[in-house]
């Protein structure tokens, strides 16, 4: 059963290599923006005191505050693993989660993203003439790296997509394991379809990920109505569904968890303290407990399974 | 069983530190690649409410229509030095509305009255058609409809007037959303130097 | 106005190579013998009445202006100078001077005076016969010269000897003594009335003939009309016929109210004849 993803993967993987070569790059033509000759009159012949005021020209962020974000994000995965790893706190965890949504998602308005740079990282593999700045590149990679290592950590509580879902959580129910592993599916499909269609030649590209991210609406509080409506659907859906987004769409999400198979340390259901109550199984909402183990590739690295634990509640109970 | 585990803990350490090899290699190139920071402009030499030659057409409001922000990031600027400083000028005034008693059109152009017009340099109080009059656009009110950028193209105006992503408003899309959508292929990503100057045309790729 | 109607005729010919301009067309003129001069490229070309290239010859730099006296001797305006050629396009005389002839738009010529308009410093020169520089003419005002958002200072000398001068950013003719005294001025602003002059600033150029009649050209949109000494509308010449970014189309009338006028665009002299005149 696991070992069907990544397959598919990898088939995909060829077909958007396919897409690669087969797309043409339209080189951009120049066109000169000259007028006849200048006419308009200066400050000097204007005279009477009158200095030409400056064109309003307003500057983006500036670039130091994009590496704080990048700063940022590293902490909270950083805080993400020791919350959940060693202090095995559902309520640390939460908080992070709720602090990263208001940074990350409302206050950075969903823009410090690997999800959408997925699209970037790819056009600039495959284009010569475009390239991404270092931030974008940090911002790709890092949550990758860390999931190698210890897994999911930037799902749990830094995604602010991820939080959006995770709080409105209520009464999920478990998702029969074929119709899950089927619906995960869905995310190589997207990941592919999304790499394709950005890789195509510049004036032609579409970054889908982007078009139909269904929260970014929320963060920006505005946005395309049918969008909102998406977005608004998923929430409704989400209280349910524990994180229908992450788990059967979210293409970065496919990468994390094909990266996170490989990693040594994440949530686990320790074999020398538990009591096979199964209580964390049925606390999981994401379906990630089979079989009385954490499964790495799905933990959203939520610690419900730790709050849910006697053992953990009350540490006597641990033999 | 426990050499079996040894193995298979050797094997996943190959596999993951390739992985990390592959990812780390990755990262490097695109890092090697990176050319600062860029962000999203409208070329004026492409926009077709700017663009010279293009007396007859209509005016495009897809920046107003496309942009992700509710009133658009792009918004109307006036470059300056340009600008002609007319005592008419047709992307402040309706010049197609009826005259009035001061000899000027009734009605202004901009649906948000987001042009600010002063008479500048040693102004005659007695004669306003002999002065000199600055155009501001006002970067609040204004939402990039591109009407006055229309009215000021060449012929009719200077050409001053150009349709500008203001960076402090634009989120910075992965892929602006009006570039998806205009007609002229205007919007490119640019470095931020030449992003902020007024009459940008897009350089020819090396 | 009403009475008076302008119908097209053919454009001044362009067959063959050599009476074409391949990059631009700035400046018209008409002689006393109703030739038709033309500047533009960095080449002076001479057509007759029927259109045929009569005469060509380089300048040295590309033409602005163009004006013909009465001894025939062509005087082409251009940036930083003035060339003059005798009838058979020998050059007989330069004058430079960078910052009074920093970009001649208009010559004409009054009793043996020579006017010149810069374009660059926004005012109209007057010269002697032989070059030396005598005064300035609507320089001395608020404005310090006129003002010409369009790029062209436009005038021409009516029998009487008083300059008519296009102001357009003031949408107005001004008349002028040739000692800079303003006499006084014709036009309004009007968007709607054709008697009016509309856009950010027409007419952009201007022609006088022989009755004092002031034939005009406007841009965005293109228009040709012609206007009583005393301001009156008289007819529209034309109003289509041009590409529509046209901008400062030189104008030129024969001694037998043949109207010529540019457009810069498709590089084409067009002709305008009242109708029931004569041809
Ligand atoms: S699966 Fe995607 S959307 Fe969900 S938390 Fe992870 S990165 Fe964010
Ligand atoms: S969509 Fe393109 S053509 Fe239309 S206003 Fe914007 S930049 Fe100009
Ligand atoms: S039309 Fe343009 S160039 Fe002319 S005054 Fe208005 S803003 Fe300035
Ligand atoms: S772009 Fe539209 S809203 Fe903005 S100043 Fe011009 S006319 Fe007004
Ligand atoms: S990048 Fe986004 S916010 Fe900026 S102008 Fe384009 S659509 Fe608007």
């Amino acid at each position: 059963m696991t070992s069907r993803a990544p397959r598919s993967v990898r088939l995909l993987a060829a077909a958007v290599l396919a897409g690669v070569l087969s797309g043409a790059h339209v080189a951009a033509q120049a066109i000169q923006y000259e007028r006849p000759v200048q006419v308009a009159p200066q400050q000097e012949t204007i005279g009477g005191g009158y200095v030409t005021p400056d064109v309003q020209r307003p500057r983006p962020r500036e670039y130091w505050l994009q590496v704080a974000d990048v700063g940022l994000l590293a902490v909270a995965m950083a805080l993400a693993v020791w919350f959940v790893i060693e202090r095995r706190s559902r309520a640390w965890t939460l908080t992070l989660t709720a602090a990263s949504l208001a940074y990350f998602g409302f206050y950075r308005q969903g823009c410090i993203c690997p999800i959408g740079s997925i699209q970037n990282v790819a056009v600039a593999l495959t284009d010569s003439t475009y390239s991404i700045p270092m931030v974008v590149t940090a911002v790709f990679f890092m949550p990758l790296v860390v999931a190698l290592f210890v897994g999911r950590a930037f799902c749990g509580s830094v995604c602010p997509l991820g939080a959006m879902q995770e709080l409105v959580v209520l009464k999920p129910i478990q998702v029969p394991r074929r119709l899950d592993n089927a619906l995960g599916l869905l995310k190589y499909v997207y990941l592919a379809l999304a790499i394709g269609l950005a890789i195509r030649p510049e004036i032609a590209r579409d970054f889908v990920i982007c078009r139909f991210d269904p929260f970014v609406g929320f963060f920006r509080r505005e946005g395309f109505a049918h969008m909102m409506a998406i977005g608004a659907g998923f929430l409704v859906l989400g209280t349910v569904v524990g994180r229908p987004y992450c788990r059967y769409l979210c293409p970065y999400g496919g990468l994390l968890s094909w990266c996170s198979r490989l990693a040594t340390r994440g949530v686990t259901i320790t074999p020398a303290k538990e009591l096979d109550c199964g209580l964390c199984a049925k606390a999981c909402p994401y379906g990630a407990i089979d079989r009385m183990r954490a499964v790495r590739k799905e933990c959203l690295y939520c610690a419900r399974c730790y709050a849910s634990c006697p053992c953990e509640a009350t540490p006597g109970v641990a033999v | 069983m426990s050499d079996g585990i040894t193995r298979r803990d050797a094997l996943g350490r190959v596999v993951r530190g390739t992985v990390l090899l592959g990812l780390g290699s990755t990262a490097g190139f695109l890092i090697n690649k990176a050319e600062g920071q860029v962000v999203w402009q409208v070329d004026t030499s492409r926009c077709v409410n700017s663009r010279l030659g293009e007396a007859g057409a209509e005016v495009c409001m897809l920046c107003t229509t496309q942009c992700v922000v509710a009133q658009s990031a792009v918004r109307a600027i006036n470059s300056f030095r340009d600008c002609g400083r007319c005592y008419v000028c047709p992307a402040y005034y309706n010049i197609r509305s009826a005259v009035d008693e001061r000899g000027l059109p009734s009605e202004k152009l901009c649906p948000r009255d987001a042009i600010r017009r002063t008479p500048i340099g040693f102004v005659d109080p007695e004669d306003p058609a002999n002065n000199f009059y600055e155009y501001v656009i006002e970067e609040e009110k204004c939402d990039g409809c591109g009407l006055c950028v229309k009215a000021c193209r060449e012929p009719l105006g200077l050409g001053s007037i150009v349709l500008k992503v203001r960076h402090n408003l634009c989120v910075d899309c992965n892929r602006c959303a009006i570039s998806i959508a205009c007609p002229h292929d205007a919007l490119f990503q640019h470095k931020v130097a030449d992003a902020l100057e007024p009459t940008l045309a897009r350089q020819p790729q090396p | 106005m009403g009475s008076m109607h302008y119908r097209r005729l053919p454009n001044v010919r362009r067959d063959g190579p050599d009476s074409r301009f391949a990059t631009a067309l700035r400046g018209l003129a008409v002689d006393r013998r109703d030739r038709i001069y033309a500047v533009g490229d960095a080449e002076v070309k001479i057509f007759d009445r029927d259109g045929r290239l009569q005469r060509r010859w380089p300048t040295s730099r590309p033409g602005c202006s163009v004006a013909v006296d009465e001894y025939d001797r062509v005087y082409v305006g251009e940036t930083g100078q003035l060339e003059i050629f005798d009838a058979t396009g020998r050059l007989a005389d330069v004058w430079r001077h960078a910052s009074r002839l920093g970009r001649v738009t208009a010559i004409d010529f009054a009793g043996g005076d020579v006017l010149v308009g810069d374009a660059n410093d926004r005012a109209i020169r007057r010269y002697d016969e032989h070059g030396s520089f005598m005064n300035d003419i609507g320089k001395n005002n608020r404005m310090q010269g006129f003002l010409i958002p369009n790029g062209v200072i436009e005038f021409a000398v009516d029998r009487a000897g008083v300059i008519q001068a296009a102001n357009p950013g003031k949408h107005r003719i001004e008349r002028y003594t040739l000692d800079d005294r303003l006499l006084g001025h014709i036009g309004r602003f009007d968007g709607v009335d054709p008697a009016g002059f509309p856009g950010c600033c027409n007419p952009t150029n201007l022609a006088v003939d022989v009755r004092g009649r002031i034939y005009v050209t406007e841009k965005a949109d293109p228009r040709v009309k012609v206007y009583n000494d005393d301001g009156t509308l008289v007819a529209v010449v034309a109003s289509e016929g041009f590409d529509p970014n046209c901008k400062n189309m030189d104008i030129a009338v024969d001694s037998r109210g043949r109207v010529y006028v540019t457009d810069p665009v498709r590089l084409d002299i067009l002709a305008f004849e009242t109708e029931g005149a004569a041809s």
